[in-house]
């Protein structure tokens, strides 16, 4: 063999053996690499296999129904057609978003909606980009698949009110979640069209009525077609809830109200069943299910009487005369009002250099506590007031249960307000004066009242002094009431002077007895000043409420019970400036209570039928 | 050296009877190959979802007509390969010229030659004549020569040529184990040390000129790669599935025909340049490493036949096939790993493809013919007598 072969030779295999260790270099590098991967985040790629290859999709609970105290529906689901978008299956969504626009018009508040969720949602979480789809939007969806890369169609349930605006103020509404609800549980936001209880008892029995998400967990393949179900769990449905609000009482409630702003709540005595619950005006709660159009909207916050406003649930009123019922009850307990002694009304009370005039100009003359509740006489209260006190005044207030929330099952509830000189002193930056325990004894001045708290006063009154437990939704074990708050002898003497407001023909609500079957109505009307008389009117003469403007006429108030021997039920209408307590409040409390009556006879009646065969 | 014991036989005739032949052929290695092939119809078999079409029955027929071109060219004379290689090497250079010219256009790049009745891929086929027409060249050279600077520039041209037609192809992968291929083969015959790092550090200074003109579907690769949560949904999805894929193997895997990721078709080209996270999702690193070790005892006899070939020519050419098939490995491990970027290059004897396969038994089929010439004297213009 020559040299330079050898030479040759012994070279490449030198370099041969070099080049084994560089491959033994790679492969060690590789094998880390593969161990790397395999074993020490083995687990982490596992989890993400898993991930990859299952989707999981919540199915919707289907809400609790509503009924009314006879069965009859108040909230129910119907099927409809919606259209989801999910983020992953597109590749640009927005445009999705901008084709779906041209097929099935949105609405800008409801096109930013879906941008802002489904930038924020997880890809595989379907948006909801709109439902309620008719069949032809359905059908024009369909055809144009290709362009909606990303669109979904399914069925869903959603919530409809087929009494309408009747029980709106009752039933609240529901609405889509948004970003202000950080305290909704993140699973709700992961349900597309998942609506929750914004007002009334769709948000206080939200937690009930909503139920429990089931959840679908599927194969998907790298195109997100679905291939096999792998696990599910069915959604559990929402309890249904049933009221005790009688619908048809709901509904002469509202007619009797007419076009007037105001309340009528109606509740049994005894128990504290709510038959009624009516705020006027009302408004139809199946708008906020569709997309709400704009001209719609503004109608609703630009009206005057605040369709939109729960006055029955929010409103605060000055009581007016209904509190004489409570400082009347006052004087009574502290032994300062002598219900047989007469007190003389000659119109005016001079405190100091200060005049306080009754309603009725010249005065009632000499009254009993009786008669100075039927004539609603303001002197009377006057006089027993400065006796006994605003402190007394106040704690009988309390014992009724003014100044604290009625808790029904509503949420929002209102304390309204009981003055004090301490309260005053730190609001007002002024002292208490004997003027403001004057105010306080006609339901006037700083003394705010809910209509609730009316309402449980009354029934309180009705009820032997026992509070009832005011609630919406019916109860199979009723709380036992406590014993009763007050003596039955002074109750018995405040009864009777409600008795004459109605049935006495100088009472100021006379006009509005009935006498159904020998059952009649007690009450005591109330009629507040929304702004201070000035002088100088009281000078030219009271001006004619009819010649004020409206937002300026005083509110008509009327507390009542029926029947008279064995109390049921109460009511208390507020009328907002609807004039006087007698001439616009009574008259609707008076229809309520007759109708309430005829209508238990009614369904006696049927019932004895029905167990007679 | 044991390898070397039989130098001074160099005189022995070399028409080999075919018994001779016959004995001379190393069944160890054809036997590794063909296990790796089998796993590889197993994993198609798996990849198709539990059928044999579409492509494990086909892989199965090519596996089966490569097999007797490999015996074919193993029994071929190794002085016909020496006499024809440049012959060969000028043929594929035309090839990849007419693909330039005439070739149509497939995966978004120009490979093909359509030539009648087969769709023939040259830049695979420049992968063997390389090797043959550098082991040409060099299987006569003295050491003085390769360490001269004049000797280097013709192999350098021979590289150099069929590297810049297949980037304009274009094809990353292929170009990048044409130069690996070649520089180890310089390497091997003893090119200076400080002449790869001169390369190196001009290659390293051209880099911003070659960024310039490479396509953007190939920066795009480039900068996945570097960054594969660039593009999460694009090309960075191949990269982070293909770890998924290969991660959630753990260490037994899921089993056979178990793998979700492929079954769900989350990794793309899982037949083909991805099907090792196949079999590492199915039989964890357990069945990742019985294929590199596989892998590595083909190296190694590829490795000790070079060695103990007596002729330079055979020594080159089997080196420059085992190399190239080591290279495949390497790239391809390194891809589905995320150690290197995506550049198209398949898992030797696993991947599902005609032309790959083809070239590779060719390969085979040469360092077999080497293996069974081992003491075969040619002379340095391919003559015995030409000493």
């Amino acid at each position: 063999m020559t040299v330079w072969k050898y030479e040759k030779s012994h070279e490449i295999f030198i370099r041969t053996i070099v080049l084994c260790f560089v491959f033994v270099f790679i492969s060690l590098i590789l094998l880390g690499r593969l161990f790397y991967l395999q074993i020490l985040q083995g687990e982490r790629f596992m989890a993400l296999a898993e991930k990859n290859r299952t989707a999981v999709r919540l199915t919707m609970p289907e809400r609790g129904k509503i009924y009314d105290r006879n069965g009859v529906i108040l909230a129910d689901n119907r099927k409809v057609f919606q259209a989801v978008l999910v983020k992953e299956l597109t590749k640009d969504y927005k445009k999705t978003v901008e084709n779906f626009k041209k097929i099935v018009p949105l609405t800008e508040e409801e096109e930013d909606r879906i941008l802002k969720e489904a930038k924020f949602k997880r890809a595989f979480m379907p948006v909801q980009v709109k439902d309620n789809l008719t069949k032809e939007e359905v059908v024009l969806l369909h055809l144009n698949a290709p362009v909606l890369e990303g669109i979904q169609i399914e069925e869903t349930m959603i919530r409809t009110y087929p009494k309408k605006d009747l029980t709106a103020h009752i039933l609240g509404y529901v609405s889509l979640l948004n970003d202000r609800d950080t305290d909704v549980d993140s699973t709700w936001f992961d349900l597309a069209g998942y609506r929750i209880g914004r007002t009334g008892l769709e948000q206080s029995f939200e937690s009930i009525l909503r139920g429990k998400p089931g959840y679908k967990k599927t194969e998907v393949n790298a195109m997100g077609r679905t291939v096999s179900l792998m696990d599910q769990e069915k959604a559990v449905s929402g309890e249904d809830l049933h009221l005790t609000i009688d619908t048809r009482l709901q509904k002469i409630a509202t007619d009797a109200m007419g076009n007037e702003a105001g309340t009528v709540i109606v509740a049994n005595v005894q128990n504290g069943e709510i038959l009624t619950f009516v705020s006027t005006p009302t408004y139809d709660p199946n708008i906020f299910l569709s997309s709400i159009s704009q001209k719609n909207w503004n109608q609703l916050m630009n009206n005057q009487k605040k369709p939109l406003q729960n006055k029955a649930l929010f409103g605060a009123y000055s009581p007016g005369s209904i509190f004489k019922l409570v400082v009347g009850l006052a004087g009574l307990e502290n032994g300062i009002i002598d219900p047989n002694k007469r007190v003389y009304c000659s119109g005016v009370t001079q405190l100091g250099n200060q005049k306080f005039h009754c309603w009725k100009k010249g005065g009632h003359g000499a009254l009993t506590l009786q008669e100075a509740l039927r004539h609603s006489c303001d002197v009377y209260f006057y006089e027993m007031a400065q006796k006994i006190g605003w402190e007394k005044i106040i704690a009988t207030a309390k014992k009724l249960g003014f100044g604290q929330i009625v808790d029904t099952e509503m949420n929002g509830d209102k304390e309204g307000l009981l003055p004090s000189p301490d309260w005053k002193f730190k609001a007002r930056k002024d002292e208490w004066r004997m003027g403001d325990t004057l105010n306080l004894s006609i339901g006037q001045g700083f003394l705010l009242t809910t209509p609730l708290q009316l309402l449980r006063a009354v029934a309180a009154i009705a009820n032997d002094g026992r509070l009832p437990d005011l609630h919406f939704v019916k109860k199979e074990v009723l709380k036992q009431s406590e014993e009763p708050l007050f003596n039955q002898s002074y109750l018995r003497l405040i009864r009777a002077g409600m008795y004459d407001v109605v049935n006495h023909e100088k009472g100021t609500a006379y006009n509005s007895r009935f006498n159904l079957n020998g059952m009649k109505m007690a009450g005591k009307t109330a009629t507040t000043q929304v702004r201070r008389i000035s002088l100088k009117e009281r000078e030219e003469g009271i001006k004619k409420q009819k010649d004020m403007v409206w937002e300026s006429r005083d509110h008509a108030l009327f507390a009542a019970y029926a029947p008279t021997d064995k109390p049921k039920y109460a009511v208390i209408v507020v009328v907002e400036h609807g004039g006087g307590g007698s001439s616009a409040a009574a008259p609707v409390a008076s229809k309520v209570l007759k109708e309430a009556l005829r209508l238990d006879l009614e369904d006696a009646k049927i019932k004895s039928g029905v167990s007679a065969k | 050296m044991s390898f070397f014991k039989d130098r001074n036989c160099y005189m022995k005739n070399y028409n080999l009877s075919f018994k001779e032949k016959w004995m001379g052929f190393n069944w160890q290695l054809l036997f590794f190959v063909c296990f790796v092939v089998c796993i590889s119809l197993g994993i198609l078999y798996s990849v198709g979802g539990g059928h044999w079409s579409p492509w494990a029955s086909k892989q199965a027929v090519r596996f089966v007509i490569s097999l007797c071109v490999l015996i074919f060219v193993a029994f071929c004379n190794l002085r016909l390969f020496m006499k024809y290689a440049y012959w060969i090497y000028g043929v594929t250079l035309l090839m990849l010229f007419g693909v330039e010219l005439f070739g149509h256009i497939g995966m978004g790049a120009q490979r093909w030659l359509n030539l009648g009745v087969v769709n023939l891929q040259p830049s695979e086929c420049m992968k063997i004549a390389l090797v043959l027409a550098l082991a040409r060249y060099f299987h006569g050279a003295s050491l003085d020569d390769i360490r001269s600077m004049k000797f280097i520039i013709p192999p350098l041209l021979m590289m150099g040529i069929p590297v810049l037609l297949i980037l304009k192809q274009p094809d990353l992968g292929t170009a990048m184990m044409l130069v690996f291929e070649g520089a180890a083969i310089f390497f091997l015959v003893g090119v200076q040390l400080w002449k790869f790092f001169l390369v190196f550090i001009m290659a390293a200074g051209a880099m911003p000129i070659v960024w310039a003109h490479l396509h953007d579907y190939q920066k795009k690769r480039v900068l996945t790669f570097l960054n594969p949560e660039r593009d999460p949904l694009g090309a960075g999805y191949h990269i982070t599935q293909s770890k998924i894929t290969l991660g959630s193997g753990g260490f037994w895997g899921k089993g056979f025909m178990q793998g979700t990721q492929s079954r769900l078709s989350f990794i793309p080209e899982k037949q083909t340049d991805f099907i090792f996270t196949v079999l590492a999702e199915e039989f964890g690193l357990f069945g990742s490493l019985i294929l590199y070790a596989l892998y590595m005892i083909i190296i190694f006899y590829g490795v000790i036949i070079a060695l103990k070939c007596t002729n330079f020519f055979g020594k080159i050419l089997a080196l420059g096939l085992t190399v190239n098939f080591a290279l495949y490995v390497f790239i391809n491990m390194g891809m589905v790993m995320g150690l290197m970027p995506v550049v198209g290059v398949p898992l030797p004897l696993m991947s599902y493809g005609g032309t790959a396969m083809l070239t590779l038994f060719i390969g085979f089929g040469l360092i077999e013919c080497v293996a069974i010439n081992k003491e075969m004297v040619i002379g340095r213009l391919g003559s015995i007598d030409d000493e």
